[in-house]
């Protein structure tokens, strides 16, 4: 519903929580789903004469996710203070990074919808605390606030003003949830809270140089609102703009249920957060050869994956790009192939039986490599056939086990002894003369016919390739 | 350099501070000669980049990430002003309305 | 003192004394409270401990288990801490009974003790005067002879300003020295936990006791408690700086003579005294007055009535409770500096003050560095400009109250540890001298004192 002309100019900052044991600046447990105000102590509490202790995790993992999206990491960089007031925030101040940020100037490649390969620049990558939550329909007339989140550890990403497009701009989350997932950074995880995305919108008109007014846009909470959200956002601007009226720089808060976005109402005057230096935190300091073993310690990236397996097992890009959505699948193909499986056979198995499976009981694949490359083995060498090899990998996967015991206990090895299926091929040709004759007369597309009737004589054990052969033979005289 | 009621009613505001109309005169006049009396470092040269003075450590000890909560003698049921239901409670929002925690 | 009964005795005995002194309203905890804890305390203290039996009072801006902590300050009334500060839980390792928590100015902003939401502390021999602040019922206990020690603390001062005016020894370590894990924050890069004591032995120990590296706090140095020296038998070899600029012209006569007389021993004993010169002294308070409302500020935004304290009621929103409770239960003082500290960071004058402010300090701490580069062991100096003004005189102008600190809070601004021990009277009343050490060096300046503290004659009329 965009009007002609209008180009769209999107920006994102995104909350990562990193996946550490314990928070930011105290050692209370990040575990999700604790009874409320169990995870606390003095420190994210806010009480009086707490100070905060940085976790070194969290310092590691801000500094792999920086190189992963290949950011200068600064040797130093300096906590500071963000004020405001808000139940949530027990000290009265978040503790970030402002004027000396841990990382700046990235970039992350990204396929749009639109354009093709895009690639994202990452202005900044910084670390901060999290705020607990507020929860306003708990209590009549009040706001319960559970302090479990304040202090968890998190990276605020921001990029510059480089999306064309809503659609883009969740194509580059995902991509971003996909790095970050890599290098065990994060689990980018919507719902949870692990990953939170405010944006930045306006437009202007097409071929225009200058950006237009832009609002901010929060209260996103899955990918898909955030293709919604935007959209719906971007449309309204344009409808201001050619109504002749103004946008309005402001923040916007989007509503899933009506679909729809609304002013944040109006606060008596916009944030002054008075930003200084943290004085109970000296400076960040990095050895520039521990951040150098940090970008050695860095697993292989998506992209590079990817073009990996093209090369390495000659698969087709649409394939490669499946098995290495995540980094749990790519590891447990290469995982099959490594237990002998070929990689074709393998990929198959993984994208097919292996993924469906696993979607239908919390991501897991439950089926060890090994086991699943001995099942490919099975198939391979026709001691199963593949439809055989299903059920049995259905079995591995709810109660393991091994293959072949699996098969000969359902009944599924296939018969090969020419002697046995002999005996069933001259049995269906005795029993089916006319068609004989009609193959023997010139019908050769009969011989599925033959086929199929030797496997039900069989109860689906004879081995159909050798069949073929059997009957090839039998039925030429 | 001297602070008008407007600037201390904002700053008031900033600090979440109630002040009665009463008091404002008062503190208008002390604030003055307060910023006044701090105001004679702008006569000071410190020079291009100056560097803020800092002590402390040069550089942070980062803890071990494990989970060990300093101690707390007492949870937040003895020590909250009003606590139900394992939450601390505050009155509803008000002007606050819909606004979320800042990041 | 190695058997129980003993323990029991100097409990009782403390209760007792700090109950006698309680006019002084220097002790905030009711006698029958602290006799009880005392008591109870005289159970479990750890017998092999080196302060075994030492009554040691704790200003109420430092967290203890045993009794409430409000930082002299309504909107911390009745709050008891659930945890305890690291100096708290040292001293108590070390065998010290906690004897109650001592009135101050509220949330350590002050130096007369008269910004107590408790009421003021009396000096504790001229009711009619303040006893400096803001741990002045730290120091006037430890006059009034009730404890051997007290904790206090300084951002400004507040430790060796108040040791001055009542006559005992007041100990400021280099900051990073103590922990500051269970301090109620004020300013932050300023704050330091001190210690009040009898004589500087007294001080010393407990110093000695309540520093070393904490993980609980990121700020204090990975260095092992401070070492005592032993005392010197004179000071040959010191070399002792006079800077200038403090005794100017104007300087009280009977401080300016108490002094004189101390320097005079000084040489007496051996050391080498030269004068030298702090030539940015004079920038010193303001710079202060701007770095420490603004942490202050922001350290006190966590007071808003949510998580503890009292809630001041009836707020029909979150904002309004902020706003009552901030406003109510903050005293004039308090809330005077949360706002001048909010400016000075608000958007458009963070650089000309905050900013200025943190470059004009490197500039005080580098006229301390170039004295002692240049061969000065320590400085010395008086501790304040006069000796115990009387209450009231100094509240209807604030800046007057600041000008109290003027030779105390240099020592703050750089870090370095700093001392005030008595080296006179004048009419009857304390004056403090003053020594400034380098950094990490407390032993140093601590041996000088030692030298200092038994030669020259701290009670006699200067």
């Amino acid at each position: 519903m965009v009007g002609h002309g209008w180009e769209t100019v999107i920006g994102l900052e995104t909350h990562v929580q990193l996946g550490t044991v314990s928070k930011m600046f105290c050692g209370c447990s990040t575990a999700f789903g604790a009874p409320p105000n169990t995870n606390i102590c003095p420190v994210c509490v806010g009480l009086p004469g707490a100070l905060p202790v940085p976790n070194e995790q969290a310092v590691k993992l801000a500094v792999r996710a920086a190189l992963a999206l290949g950011c200068t990491v600064h040797a130093k960089s300096v906590f500071a203070r963000k004020n405001y007031f808000y139940p949530d925030l027990p000290k009265g101040y978040q503790i970030s990074q402002f004027d000396h940020p841990l990382a700046t100037l990235g970039g992350l490649e990204f396929l749009s919808p639109d354009r093709g390969v895009v690639r994202a620049t990452i202005e900044r990558l910084h670390l901060e605390e999290d705020a607990g939550k507020s929860l306003h329909d708990r209590i009549p007339k009040a706001t319960a606030v559970d302090l479990n989140r304040a202090g968890l550890p998190l990276v605020e990403i921001v990029t510059g003003a480089d999306f064309r497009s809503p659609a883009e701009a969740r194509a580059y989350l995902q991509t971003l949830k996909q790095v970050l997932e890599y290098i065990g950074v994060s689990d980018c995880d919507m719902e949870k809270g692990s990953l939170r995305v405010d944006a930045n919108v306006s437009v202007r008109r097409a071929g225009a140089e200058a950006l237009g007014v832009k609002t901010e846009v929060k209260n996103i909470n899955s990918f898909a609102y955030v293709e919604k959200a935007l959209t719906v956002e971007r449309d309204r601007q344009v409808g201001v703009l050619e109504a002749g009226g103004g946008v309005t720089q402001e923040t916007m808060l989007y509503d899933s249920k009506e679909n729809a976005v609304r002013p944040q109402r109006s606060k008596e005057q916009s944030h002054d957060y008075r930003y200084f230096p943290e004085p109970d935190l000296p400076p960040l300091v990095l050895a520039p050869s521990w951040v150098e073993e940090q970008r050695q310690l860095l697993p292989e990236l998506p992209g590079a994956k990817r073009e990996r397996f093209v090369a390495q097992y000659g698969l087709v890009a649409q394939d490669a790009a499946v098995l290495t959505h995540s980094r749990a699948v790519a590891d447990y193909f290469e995982g099959v192939v490594h237990a002998g499986a070929e990689p074709k056979a393998a990929a198959n198995w993984v994208m097919g039986e292996a993924l469906a499976n696993a979607k239908d009981h919390g991501e897991e694949l439950r089926v060890p490599a090994a086991s699943l490359a001995q099942l490919i083995a099975l198939v391979k060498g026709g001691t199963v056939s593949h439809q055989a090899a299903k059920r049995v990998f259905g079995e591995l996967a709810t109660r393991g086990g091994d293959p072949r015991t699996i098969a000969e206990s359902l009944g599924l090895i296939q018969v090969a002894d020419t002697n046995v299926l002999g005996g069933w091929v001259t049995e269906v040709v005795n029993a089916n003369a006319a068609e004989v004759g009609r193959y023997r007369a010139g019908e050769t597309k009969l011989m599925a016919f033959f086929v199929g009737q030797v496997m039900k004589v069989s109860r689906g054990k004879a081995d159909p390739k050798l069949v073929q052969k059997v009957l090839a033979e039998k039925l030429a005289g | 350099m001297s602070v008008t009621p407007d600037d201390v009613a904002r700053i008031a505001q900033l600090a979440e501070l109630h002040l009665d109309q009463e008091e404002m005169p008062a503190l208008v006049g002390q604030m003055s000669r307060i910023l006044d009396y701090v105001a004679q470092l702008g006569q000071v040269q410190v020079g291009e980049g100056a560097k803020p003075f800092v002590l402390g450590p040069d550089a942070i000890r980062c803890r071990p990430d494990e989970v060990k909560p300093w101690p707390l003698a007492f949870g937040p049921s003895e020590f909250a002003p009003v606590f139900k239901s394992g939450f601390f409670v505050v009155p509803r929002l008000g002007q606050f309305g819909d606004e979320g925690s800042d990041e | 003192m190695s058997d129980g009964t003993d323990i029991v005795a100097a409990a009782r005995a403390v209760a007792t004394r700090i109950g006698k002194a309680k006019r002084l309203n220097a002790v905030l905890t009711s006698p029958a409270e602290l006799r009880k804890s005392l008591l109870q305390q005289s159970k479990t203290v750890h017998p092999s401990g080196v302060l075994y039996g030492m009554a040691v009072a704790v200003k109420d801006n430092i967290c203890t288990l045993e009794f409430p902590t409000t930082c002299g300050s309504k909107i911390l009334e009745g709050y008891e801490s659930p945890y305890e500060a690291t100096v708290v839980a040292r001293l108590k390792a070390a065998g010290a009974l906690i004897a109650g928590k001592t009135n101050c100015d509220e949330f350590a902003m002050g130096s007369s003790t008269e910004h107590s939401a408790w009421g003021r502390t009396l000096h504790p021999t001229d009711k009619t005067r303040v006893p400096g602040g803001s741990s002045g019922g730290s120091a006037a206990i430890v006059a009034a002879g009730a404890v051997t020690a007290a904790l206090g603390s300084e951002t400004g001062g507040s430790v060796r300003q108040p040791a001055s005016f009542c006559g005992v020894v007041g100990i400021k370590p280099t900051y990073g020295r103590v922990s500051r894990y269970g301090l109620v924050a004020f300013g932050s890069s300023l704050d330091q936990i001190g210690v009040l004591g009898r004589s500087v032995h007294d001080a010393a120990r407990v110093l000695s006791v309540i520093s070393g590296r904490d993980p609980k706090d990121s700020t204090c140095e990975d260095r092992d408690p401070l070492r005592l020296p032993t005392v010197p038998e004179n000071l040959q070899g010191f070399v002792i700086g006079v800077p200038k600029e403090y005794f100017p012209a104007d300087l009280d006569p009977g401080v300016r003579r108490a002094c004189e007389r101390a320097i005079r021993t000084l040489r007496e004993l051996g050391a080498s005294v030269r004068e030298v010169s702090l030539p940015h002294t004079q920038y010193a308070v303001p710079t202060y007055y701007i770095v420490a409302p603004a942490e202050a500020s922001s350290n006190l935004a966590r007071f808003d009535g949510v998580r503890y304290g009292p809630r001041f009621d009836g707020a029909a929103d979150v904002r309004a409770l902020y706003r009552a409770t901030r406003g109510e239960g903050f005293g004039e003082e308090v809330r005077r500096r949360i706002m001048v500290g909010t400016y000075v960071l608000s958007s458009g004058y963070y650089d000309a003050y905050y900013r200025k402010a943190q470059q004009v300090r490197a500039l005080i701490a580098q006229d301390f560095r170039n004295a002692f580069d240049r061969g000065v062991d320590l400085l010395f100096t008086p501790t304040t400009p006069t000796t115990a003004f009387k209450a009231g005189e100094k509240l209807a102008d604030p800046v007057a109250m600041y000008l109290a600190d003027i030779f105390v809070c240099p020592a703050n601004l750089a870090g370095l540890p700093a001392m005030s021990l008595p080296v006179g009277r004048v009419k009857g009343l304390p004056v403090g001298g003053q020594l400034i050490g380098q950094a990490f060096l407390e032993d140093e300046m601590l041996e000088a004192a030692y030298a200092l503290e038994r030669a020259v004659p701290g009670t006699a009329e200067a």
